[in-house]
């Protein structure tokens, strides 16, 4: 199922949950794993300088460095590489997001997964240009494989994927997460639960909108789902619909507690790479900030076709 | 005549070289050889009687020692109008001492001259804008810092800059591989959103030949697909070559003139084996000056003009909005303070100083001068390679207050600066002195303001 797994981890706490998922993935999967980790930010131009992304300090790179960084995430992860050893350490300096998409597509990954940085925490992240946004956005809405993204301790990930929870909003991109969701579903035997949430959050602005609209909404979202979706799953029968109305990414987190669900897929193609913006624009990303299980999100037909 | 394993007379030619340069943590074992290396006063100075030609004589011989280029220098400003940093001073206390000794100086003047020439002047040719008799310390430094190279007197970055464009024909270790990959995956990343967008390699009599600067496919190759857009939506019948991409030159930086030949010849052989239109250069001052200004003479070309017709990235952005190729949503415009950087390298050598100001017009509502601007500008503080050294941080973080102070007083929140330089320069001091600014290239905000027309926008979704 997935054959390359590229976990693109700080290997400072903050990508701890993800570490525990990205190993017990691969070793339950029998995936081959890549811990990836971009070590240093070249900020100077040309110069041989970086900016260390864990420390924030400016080091002189070479290969000494370079070794004993993974050195460093070789005892970090100790516990992991004993349990899984079909497992490669790579380090590197670069502009994160860059870097991880440039390994994702030479490897051919067929998952990258990542842990998410809160912005209140900002040993570690590092927003490199100003205007191109942070490594989650942009990695989640270029990568052309899906992206598992473990935002909060993942509660109920022990025995692999089990309920996967589709959220969509009826998008060309949604197309792809609904494929990687079902396609998943299908092969490790778990439900999966088509759901929309209907935004009704114009209440804030003082939009009330009459409860037969909200009513009309949600018969309309569900009969879309049917006729969208249902059909391209011949011969699966373990999923159930349902549309609830809300702020999407409440909805969305609420109905995936409740389901006990493990995995959230979504997509993710807002056009908004600004990050102040995209904060309050991307339900992804709210969801991902959020959610206690992993989210994966998929924009592209690349990888999802061959499952 | 004791040379270092590192630090010597050697050109960097092979990359087992290169990787022991790269090897040695900040230059550490570099510098200590430095120290211990003997200067060939007899080649230095058969070298300054072959090339000092009438002009630079003339300079240093009639250099009157007025001081009137004192004000013009933004390290003098920027250092308490220290005495020592009056670049009529600098330079008759450097190359000046050298010429009068015929060469015969000594390891700590070659070192005296190399911390001179590096970290008290970038080359920025301001001073010669304000000097009575048009004596340029900046062209002066240049030749000054071809003699130390070829002394081993260079700042460690510098060698392995030079050693990379001996190599790579880059400034950075992009293989041709890597360049063509970077142009497989952007366009493969943007055709999505932008269907049918290419990056053409190697295509014959095209009307543009695009080259960039090497960062591009290392580090920021969204800046690739960012010009392959903005290509794409204005119709541009546009190239890239396979070999002869990099415009750059740490070379020229650095005075290694073999080095500067090699580079921009690898440039102009794409010229003459595309056969363009014209050529565009990417977002950078000292590309564009290092192959379309300097270029031309070291390569011996007799017109002083490079193979074809060759143009700035700003030249070109006009070029499209004046013509109506790329047309702005009125709407989406820059609202906030915005000020611009004029970069040395294409304001003071190639007089492009109105084309940036017409530019502003179609896309800024608030646009704000710097105090002066145009030719008579400030350097931002990193260029003549100073942003990359690591012996002249500091240097040079005292040199970028001048920038900072002219930026701040404009009140704009916002700067442009289409110059590599220019950009981490101000990055740079937004890092050090948190100044409350954003800085940006032109590609993505143009990107984000221009018209799709209706047959290249995406499908409908859903």
């Amino acid at each position: 199922m997935f054959k390359k797994i590229l976990f693109a981890t700080t290997a400072s706490p903050s990508c701890d949950h993800a570490a525990r998922v990205a190993f017990d993935m691969a070793k339950r999967y029998g995936s081959e794993l890549t811990v990836f980790h971009v070590l240093g930010i070249p900020s100077r131009g040309f110069s041989q300088f970086v900016k260390d992304v864990r420390t924030g300090e400016t080091v002189s790179y070479n290969d000494d460095y370079l070794e004993w960084v993974k050195e460093e995430i070789k005892n970090t992860y100790a516990k992991q590489l004993k349990m899984h050893e079909n497992c490669t350490i790579e380090a590197l300096t670069g502009i994160p997001h860059t870097e991880i998409l440039r390994a994702a597509r030479k490897e051919d990954a067929d998952l990258i997964v990542m842990g998410s940085t809160t912005r209140e925490e900002n040993e570690g992240t590092y927003t490199y240009r100003n205007i191109a946004g942070s490594t989650l956005q942009t990695v989640t809405k270029a990568a052309r494989c899906p992206v598992l993204v473990i935002g909060r301790p993942a509660a109920s990930f022990w025995g692999g994927f089990s309920d996967i929870v589709f959220g969509t909003d009826f998008s060309r991109a949604a197309d792809s997460a609904f494929m990687f969701a079902y396609k998943v579903a299908k092969t490790l035997g778990c439900k999966l639960h088509l759901f929309h949430a209907c935004d009704i959050s114009g209440v804030h602005a003082g939009k009330l909108l009459e409860q037969y609209e909200i009513e009309d909404n949600l018969r309309i979202a569900r009969e879309k789902i049917r006729k969208m979706y249902v059909p391209r799953m011949k011969g699966f029968d373990d999923y159930e619909i349902d549309v609830w109305e809300g702020i999407p990414y409440v909805e969305i987190v609420k109905y995936t507690r409740e389901r006990s669900a493990d995995l959230i897929v979504m997509a993710h193609h807002t056009r908004e790479p600004s990050p102040e913006k995209a904060l309050l624009g991307s339900t992804l990303e709210q969801v991902v900030l959020r959610a206690t299980c992993p989210v994966a999100s998929v924009n592209r037909p690349d990888k999802v076709i061959d499952l | 005549m004791p040379e270092g394993i590192l630090c010597n007379k050697k050109m960097v030619d092979t990359k087992e070289q290169l990787d022991a340069l790269l090897a040695d943590a900040g230059g550490a074992q570099y510098y200590k050889e430095m120290k211990q290396l003997d200067v060939d006063s007899d080649a230095l100075w058969v070298t300054i009687q072959k090339s000092l030609k009438s002009r630079l004589k003339t300079w240093l011989e009639i250099c009157a020692h007025c001081g009137m280029c004192a004000e013009s220098c933004f390290y003098y400003t920027a250092n308490n109008r220290d005495p020592r940093q009056v670049p009529s001073y600098k330079i008759q206390s450097t190359l000046g001492e050298l010429v009068k000794r015929k060469g015969k100086v000594d390891n700590t003047f070659m070192q005296v001259c190399m911390d001179t020439a590096f970290s008290k002047c970038s080359c920025c040719t301001r001073c010669g804008v304000y000097c009575p008799f048009g004596i340029d310390m900046g062209v002066m430094f240049g030749y000054l810092r071809g003699l130390l190279f070829s002394q081993g007197f260079t700042p460690w970055e510098m060698k392995i800059g030079t050693g990379m464009h001996r190599i790579y024909k880059a400034q950075m270790d992009v293989t041709t591989e890597d360049w063509l990959d970077t142009c497989e995956w952007m366009a493969e990343e943007w055709e999505e959103e932008y269907p049918g967008l290419k990056i053409p390699v190697d295509k014959e009599n095209a009307d543009i030949l695009y080259t960039v600067n090497a960062r591009e496919p290392k580090h920021y190759p969204q800046d690739i697909a960012e010009a392959a857009v903005l290509f794409h939506l204005a119709g541009e019948n546009w190239t890239v070559p396979s070999e002869g991409w990099e415009e750059t030159s740490l070379a020229m930086f650095a005075g290694d003139w073999a080095a500067c030949k090699m580079q921009v010849e690898n440039v102009y052989a794409a010229m003459d084996r595309l056969k363009p239109k014209r050529m565009v250069v990417t977002e950078c001052g000292h590309a564009y000056r290092a192959t379309v200004i300097e270029g031309p003479y070291w390569a011996g070309l007799k017109s002083g003009q490079p193979p074809v017709e060759s143009f700035h990235y700003v030249e070109w952005v006009a070029e499209a909005l004046r013509t109506g190729k790329l047309k702005i949503d009125p709407s989406k415009k820059i609202k906030e303070p915005v000020t611009y950087q004029d970069s040395c390298n294409y304001i003071r050598n190639a007089g492009l100083a109105d084309i940036p100001r017409e530019i502003m017009s179609y896309i800024a509502e608030d646009f704000r001068e710097m105090t002066p601007n145009r030719e008579h500008n400030f350097c931002c503080g990193g260029g003549g390679g100073l942003n990359g050294i690591g012996r002249y941080r500091e240097a040079r973080n005292i040199g970028m207050k001048v920038k900072r102070d002219q930026i701040l007083a404009t009140g704009a929140k916002l700067v442009i600066a289409p110059c590599h330089n220019c950009w981490d320069a101000i990055r740079d001091m937004e890092e050090i002195y948190h100044m409350g600014i954003k800085w940006s290239f032109l590609k993505p905000i143009l990107i984000k303001m221009v018209e799709v027309p209706e047959h290249l926008k995406p499908r409908d979704e859903g």
